[in-house]
């Protein structure tokens, strides 16, 4: 299976159409493939009591950080909706929608980095040589978040930084209430913006999969809550994390 | 690209069932193409823009030809051929805008064999699309004729979404002026599509005009009696007076209750990806009589909202005067 397509350019020469979408299907079938067997190996291994998610709470994520979550999670959820059905047969007037949130979440992500990097302990979710051993040793607990958590951060955030990049180019190719489409991008360089931007969508759309799989596991739902209401127990906080690595303030 | 003058080699079907016709269809799928007249389809073949297995011809299908008394209005056969259309007295009398459009399409050798399917059917004339350039219509990723450099002057006013083509169907602008509808089959069954419903613009259908979708077959167009005998006009202005497609043409339909319009329908043809309905010219036009005076303030409504491209600003003031014409007593 291809990574690309192909096409003619005006001049007759081959260059790059954009991703092979027929990647898609065999992302979505990997993805549901590993999350039906993590669900298997989980189901048959022996599980102790879960933490109790009453008595006194702890402040996970403050109100600012849960709304750029959710925001996030509908404008990438738009995106996908109108950026993925119409190359899968269903048409419908897609495009405005899809740059209106296309610039959500490049403004969301742009608030998100500055935030990040000037009020935010931003080495809270850099992955170090301590956590890269933490799913092989029981002893180690991580800190704010586990090495799964920054992992899948860190995806993240490549993926959406190459769909913006590659879609904000590609914004300069259609009209816009601000400018008229210059259209004057070789060729090649566009099959390359394409390319990028359908293979940073597709392999997206299986961190998803995964991560909606595991905010939605019994063992993790407490992390669902906390991105929601924005607390944990202070039971859940000592059975999943370090208190010497991570210690939250109490929340009202 | 290179041009030849012979057909490419392909299976030719002459189905005479539609049936037989749709499973041919559904048995070639993409690679199937649907023949009547063949004005549009022989260039497309002969370029080698496009390369079909299978060619299944409609015309050997009766119940697709001919021209129909319903019990509210006409229908008229996907096959029949638009000489048909333009000598058939029913038509004349009640519908005829539609004999007026259909007069003007290309040259009288094609109106002897093209027919009212294929004249709505027909595909984009954008000429970097039909000399096989992958653009955004031929599922690539950029327009060639909105660029810098490209030569635009025929193309879209309105409705531009990536594609800057235009419908090129003469009869199209005069079906949506009397509110036909489309009839369609295809294996489950049909469907019938009110006809501004049936052409489709690039903000949803890139790649086709219509909504018909794979495996699909227009059979007919109804026209209700809505329209019949109403004041009509039509006039399509192109570069040469015949085989050529519309620079820009407008259908009106028009009920007049004494000097007055009760109702009005005014469709612009060659300004946008479909048949383009002039909404506020027809608002504005209730309640006005025919005259120099109504034209005068009705022509410049044509226009508003247009996107004039590098080349094709000159189609603003051929709308307006268009509409003022049409307005005249």
């Amino acid at each position: 299976m291809d990574l690309a397509t192909y096409k003619e350019d005006i001049w007759g020469r081959e260059v790059i159409l954009g991703a092979s979408w027929e990647l898609l299907w065999l992302v979505v079938v990997s993805a549901f493939v590993v999350i039906a067997l993590h669900a298997v190996v989980l189901a048959v291994r022996r599980r102790g009591a879960r933490p109790s998610s009453a008595g006194p709470r702890v402040a996970r994520h403050s109100a600012i950080d849960r709304l750029f979550h959710w925001i996030m999670a509908v404008a990438v959820i738009a995106l996908l909706i109108t950026g993925v059905l119409p190359i899968i047969g269903l048409e419908f007037s897609w495009l405005t929608i899809h740059w209106i949130a296309g610039l959500v979440l490049t403004a969301s992500v742009v608030f998100h980095i500055v935030r990040s990097l000037f009020w935010q302990d931003l080495k809270s979710m850099w992955i170090s040589a301590r956590d890269l051993k933490e799913p092989f040793d029981a002893t180690i607990r991580p800190g704010k978040y586990s090495v799964a958590q920054k992992s899948m951060h860190a995806a993240v955030t490549v993926l959406v930084l190459l769909v913006i990049g590659s879609g904000l180019v590609m914004f300069a190719m259609i009209d816009t209430p601000w400018w008229d489409r210059s259209n004057s991008i070789a060729e090649s360089t566009l099959g390359w913006v394409f390319l990028i931007h359908g293979l940073s969508t597709i392999a997206l759309i299986a961190l998803i999969c995964l991560h909606v799989y595991f905010g939605l596991r019994p063992e993790k739902l407490f992390y669902t809550r906390s991105m929601i209401k924005g607390w944990i127990s202070k039971e859940e906080l000592e059975a999943n994390h370090d208190p010497e690595r991570w210690a939250p303030g109490k929340s009202s | 690209m290179a041009s030849h003058d012979v057909m490419p080699d392909i299976e030719l079907y002459q189905p005479s069932t539609l049936d037989d016709a749709l499973d041919l269809l559904d048995r070639y799928g993409d690679e199937g193409w649907l023949l009547g007249g063949g004005q549009d389809t022989y260039g497309w073949l002969k370029d080698r823009a496009k390369h079909p297995k299978a060619m299944i011809d409609l015309n050997g299908i009766e119940n697709l030809r001919g021209i129909r008394e319903l019990a509210d209005g006409i229908e008229i056969g996907a096959v029949t051929t638009l000489v048909e259309i333009i000598g058939n007295s029913l038509v004349k009398r009640d519908f005829g805008l539609l004999s007026q459009a259909a007069a003007r399409v290309a040259s009288p050798q094609i109106r002897n064999v093209g027919t009212l399917g294929g004249n709505l059917v027909q595909d984009a004339r954008c000429w970097y699309y039909r000399r096989g350039l992958s653009c955004y219509r031929a599922g690539g990723n950029l327009c060639y004729a909105d660029s810098p450099q490209g030569m635009n002057r025929e193309h879209a006013l309105f409705g531009a979404s990536r594609c800057v083509a235009v419908s090129p169907s003469d009869t199209a602008t005069a079906l949506v002026a009397l509110e036909a509808t489309m009839v369609t089959a295809n294996l489950e069954g049909v469907r019938l599509i009110p006809a501004e419903e049936f052409f489709a613009g690039p903000d949803t259908h890139i790649t086709r005009m219509t909504s018909l979708e794979p495996g699909e077959i227009l059979t007919a167009v109804r026209i209700p009696s809505k329209w019949a005998g109403r004041r009509f006009y039509f006039e399509k202005v192109a570069d040469r007076n015949v085989w050529d497609f519309a620079l820009v043409s407008i259908a009106v339909a028009m009920a007049v209750e004494g000097d007055v319009i009760s109702d009005a329908r005014f469709v612009c043809g060659g300004v946008a990806c479909k048949p383009h309905r002039l909404r506020n010219v027809e608002r504005a036009a209730v309640g006005m009589t025919l005259s120099d005076e109504s034209a005068a303030t009705l022509g410049p409504l044509a226009s508003q909202g247009a996107k004039p491209l590098n080349y094709n600003q000159f189609k603003l003031p051929l709308m307006e005067n268009l509409v003022r014409r049409a307005m005249r007593g």
